[in-house]
């Protein structure tokens, strides 16, 4: 097969490859952005972006929590109607919502009230990320990451002439190799 | 355009089919019936026993939500609960619902060499989150370093306490669970 044969093959299955990879490509990079940034600790959640208040609330009068102190804390912070459930700490009381929480420390009064929202789609596209459905996604995945490898060596193949992989093209592969190359040998 | 419309409806039916996974039909059958607050006593003699057990989610773990914590009325005791392989994921709104949970209970057995390579493990730059022990307490997940070797240190005096050569932790792995409403 002659070479401009060969580059029309490699061009036209790189370009079809290459369409059907959109999708995967968005969730990886959107989801990996998240993960980082989580990582790092930038994010106190993937899945959620959380908020936080510091309130002081009265304290029991006799010093014991009953679900009527319960909803009288709740209908001070405006949050009866988000009422889950609540759990008694040694000295502090954690009341869920249905939407977030109210954590109180019962030997000083002090509250912080948490509420939360779910970053939706962002949320799905971790949960595929993480390849936490397993079972045929992890094919489907590993299907997108072989083809990422195809896109890869394909791709270095696409131009002739002065940008071509034996010429410009050669120093660009050449940087994107040693770049994580070099954070490797500062950082391990 | 078709074709593409098949494939974003077939990947939004994966995603919404997995968020639904391991959250309906449980059926109790033989399970043994545990409960939080007689899990520690009961939990030596049925070890890789189907069981079933009840209580308020405490709290997800945030790094891929493969665990959750149970308790009863307080945060005295909680029962540790792993995702199976057919739950994709505890969603961090569990959090505070009640629970009826299916699953497998597990050992985890801590001996020094265990404690060792946590130890090696923490001292790394790159944080390993699947090593140690998860305790479900507030905060535990934004432990730092001190804190997780104080932890290390502190089990290997109950480990020295105990007289054996290990210490035994248990959870359940889930199969299934439901939300029990009110």
């Amino acid at each position: 097969m002659q070479i401009k044969t060969l580059r029309r093959w490699n061009n036209a299955i790189h370009r079809d490859v290459g369409y059907l990879c959109v999708g995967m490509t968005l969730i990886y990079a959107i989801s990996g952005i998240v993960l980082n940034h989580f990582k790092s600790g930038d994010l106190v959640h993937p899945d959620y972006a959380k908020s936080y208040k510091e309130v002081i609330v009265p304290l029991p009068e006799d010093g014991k929590v009953t679900q009527t102190y319960v909803f009288s804390v709740l209908d001070r912070l405006g949050e009866r109607d988000h009422y889950k459930s609540h759990v008694l700490g040694t000295k502090s009381l954690e009341i869920f919502l249905s939407m977030g929480s109210v954590y109180i420390d019962l030997s000083n009064g002090s509250a912080r009230v948490e509420k939360k929202t779910p970053l939706y789609v962002i949320r799905e596209f971790n949960l595929l990320h993480y390849n936490n459905i397993k079972k045929l996604y992890t094919w489907f995945s590993d299907l997108y990451a072989v083809a990422l490898i195809f896109l890869a060596i394909t791709g270095m193949f696409v131009l002739k002439g002065k940008n071509a992989i034996l010429k410009r093209g050669a120093w660009l592969t050449l940087i994107g190799i040693l770049l994580p190359a070099l954070f490797l040998l500062y950082y391990m | 355009m078709t074709g593409k419309l098949l494939f974003s409806i077939g990947m939004m039916a994966l995603i919404l089919s997995a968020c639904n996974m391991g959250s309906r039909g449980l059926d109790p059958g033989n399970a043994i019936k545990v409960t939080v607050a007689s899990f520690e006593k009961q939990a030596a003699v049925i070890v890789e026993k189907t069981v079933v057990i009840e209580g308020t989610v405490l709290h997800t773990c945030k790094h891929g939500g493969k665990r959750l914590f149970l308790v009863d009325g307080n945060d005295s005791v909680s029962v540790e609960v792993t995702a199976g392989k057919d739950i994709p994921k505890f969603d961090e709104k569990l959090i505070g619902s009640r629970l009826r949970v299916l699953g497998v209970l597990k050992e985890e057995k801590i001996d020094e060499k265990y404690l060792n390579e946590w130890e090696n493990e923490v001292k790394k730059p790159l944080e390993n989150h699947a090593a140690g022990v998860h305790t479900g307490a507030q905060g535990h997940e934004d432990q730092g370093t001190q804190d997780k070797l104080d932890q290390i240190n502190s089990l290997r005096e109950d480990l020295k306490k105990s007289g054996k050569d290990h210490l035994s932790f248990y959870s359940i792995e889930a199969d299934k669970f439901e939300e029990i409403k009110k």
